[in-house]
């Protein structure tokens, strides 16, 4: 009777049904294969599903790109793929989905993703390191040292890279620091087939081209010098076509000016901070102004977030002077009114979403009242 | 078999240099580069970049 017992051999309990990515029946990576094995479907249904949400939206696409990130492959070794390595990889995702979110909605990028992807990123790059550190664990105290060393000096190095780049683009160079990109594009390319640890490279590569690239974009431009310029003519001679400062701001106050009926062509350049015009109640503002990164404020109105375009033509009421702007600042704001204190009380207080409200009680008075609101 | 190249590399040299091509063109005024672009573009690099990292193995 117990001999019986103990020959007996009980069978294994089949364990929970896992979804694997398929290695036999692959188009791609598995995942349409492994979802037919898992549900008991021919595959064919779920890679037509596939192919029809890529075509209609892009769905498909990412949510296949989840899926690799997500699904293990079925002959994966879990202890090759650690955790850090697979947040890893939904960090990419997310951020992969965000730019093709942006891409297929057709919808302007705003400039609030910038905080909660930056953070994405860092969240990466400190996966990216525990991974490193993953790997040597077996690494002694100075090993560790020196990776850290190496790390901080790749930090530091990447943001002398960034300054460098963005400062040769605002200064006219733009051409030379995207060459300059290129070549570091081509450099990384390189080390991927010929160098067996190019990763540390990614990071300056990434902090010279995305500030070249922000300050291109942004149409941001350094000539003209820093600090404030504050210029208050007191007669029309007075009064010059085109005022600039580099990095600072720049108020143009012509309530002083005298201005006689007709049009007065105005440009004003600020590659970053403020351009401030400041008018007197009887003129009128035609305005067409281009923010890359920041804000229009004129008068009542209010436009900001990133590739603002704000172009307002409006009459002239009776024989009002009209001042015709053409502004231009990179990031930071343009600000037209009526009160040079307007200036102060607003200074860069950016709105981050793309769309106009109404915010002070000054109209743009000196024009036709229809087009004047507008 | 053996991969003979680092897949994260070359998915960031790839982007950085359409970057490149992009600043290019902007600042030989052959197109005008934009946020609308420039945006989507950074968060594919950086994204894909992560993605490969997180699937693959460096060396």
């Amino acid at each position: 009777m117990d001999s019986e017992e103990t020959t007996q051999v009980q069978e294994p309990a089949p364990g929970p049904k896992r979804l694997v990515r398929s290695r036999e029946d692959r188009v791609i990576a598995g995942v349409c294969g492994g979802l037919g094995r898992y549900f008991d479907v021919d595959p064919v249904l779920f890679r037509i599903g596939a192919v029809a949400l890529v075509l209609f939206g892009g769905a498909g696409l990412l949510l296949y790109l989840a899926a690799i990130a997500l699904v293990p492959d079925e002959h994966a070794d879990p202890s090759k793929r650690t955790l850090p390595q697979r947040g890893l990889a939904i960090v990419g995702v997310v951020l992969l989905v965000v730019a093709a979110g942006s891409i297929l909605s057709h919808g302007p990028f705003h400039l609030w993703f910038a905080w909660p992807l930056g953070i994405l990123v860092v969240l990466g790059l400190g996966i990216w390191f525990l991974i490193a550190a993953d790997r040597s664990s077996g690494a002694s105290v100075r090993d560790t040292g020196q990776r850290l060393l190496l790390g901080l000096l790749v930090l530091v190095g990447s943001a002398v890279i960034a300054a460098g780049g963005a400062w040769l683009a605002g200064t006219g160079n733009g051409t030379v620091a995207a060459i300059a990109v290129l070549a570091a594009g081509g450099a990384l390319a390189v080390a991927a087939f010929t160098t067996r640890s190019a990763r540390w490279l990614i990071v300056p590569a990434l902090a010279l081209a995305v500030p070249v690239g922000v300050v291109e974009a942004a149409g941001i431009d350094l000539h003209g010098g820093a600090g404030e310029r504050d210029y208050q003519p007191v007669s029309q001679d007075q009064v010059r076509s085109s005022y600039r400062v580099g990095a600072g701001r720049l108020i143009v106050d012509l309530r002083d000016a005298h201005l006689t009926p007709g049009d007065h062509p105005l440009k004003l350049r600020v590659g970053l901070g403020q351009a401030v015009l400041v008018v007197p109640n009887n003129v009128c503002v035609a305005t067409h102004a281009k923010v890359g990164v920041g804000q229009v404020r004129s008068f009542d109105r209010t436009n900001g977030g990133v590739d603002v375009d704000w172009n307002n033509q409006p009459a002239t009421a009776g024989t009002n002077p009209r001042v015709v702007l053409d502004a231009h600042v990179g990031m930071g704001q343009v600000l037209i009114s009526h009160t040079s204190a307007a200036a102060f009380e607003h200074r860069f207080r950016l709105r981050f979403r793309d769309k106009t409200t109404i915010v002070t009680n000054e109209t743009n008075s000196g024009c036709e009242v229809s087009n004047a609101t507008r | 078999m053996e991969r003979r190249f680092d897949v994260a590399s070359l998915v960031a040299a790839l982007g950085v240099s359409l970057l490149g091509l992009l600043v290019l063109l902007d600042a030989t005024d052959v197109i005008r580069l934009r946020f609308a672009v420039l945006g989507p573009l950074v968060c594919a690099t950086v994204g894909g970049t992560l993605l490969a990292m997180g699937l693959t193995r460096s060396g």
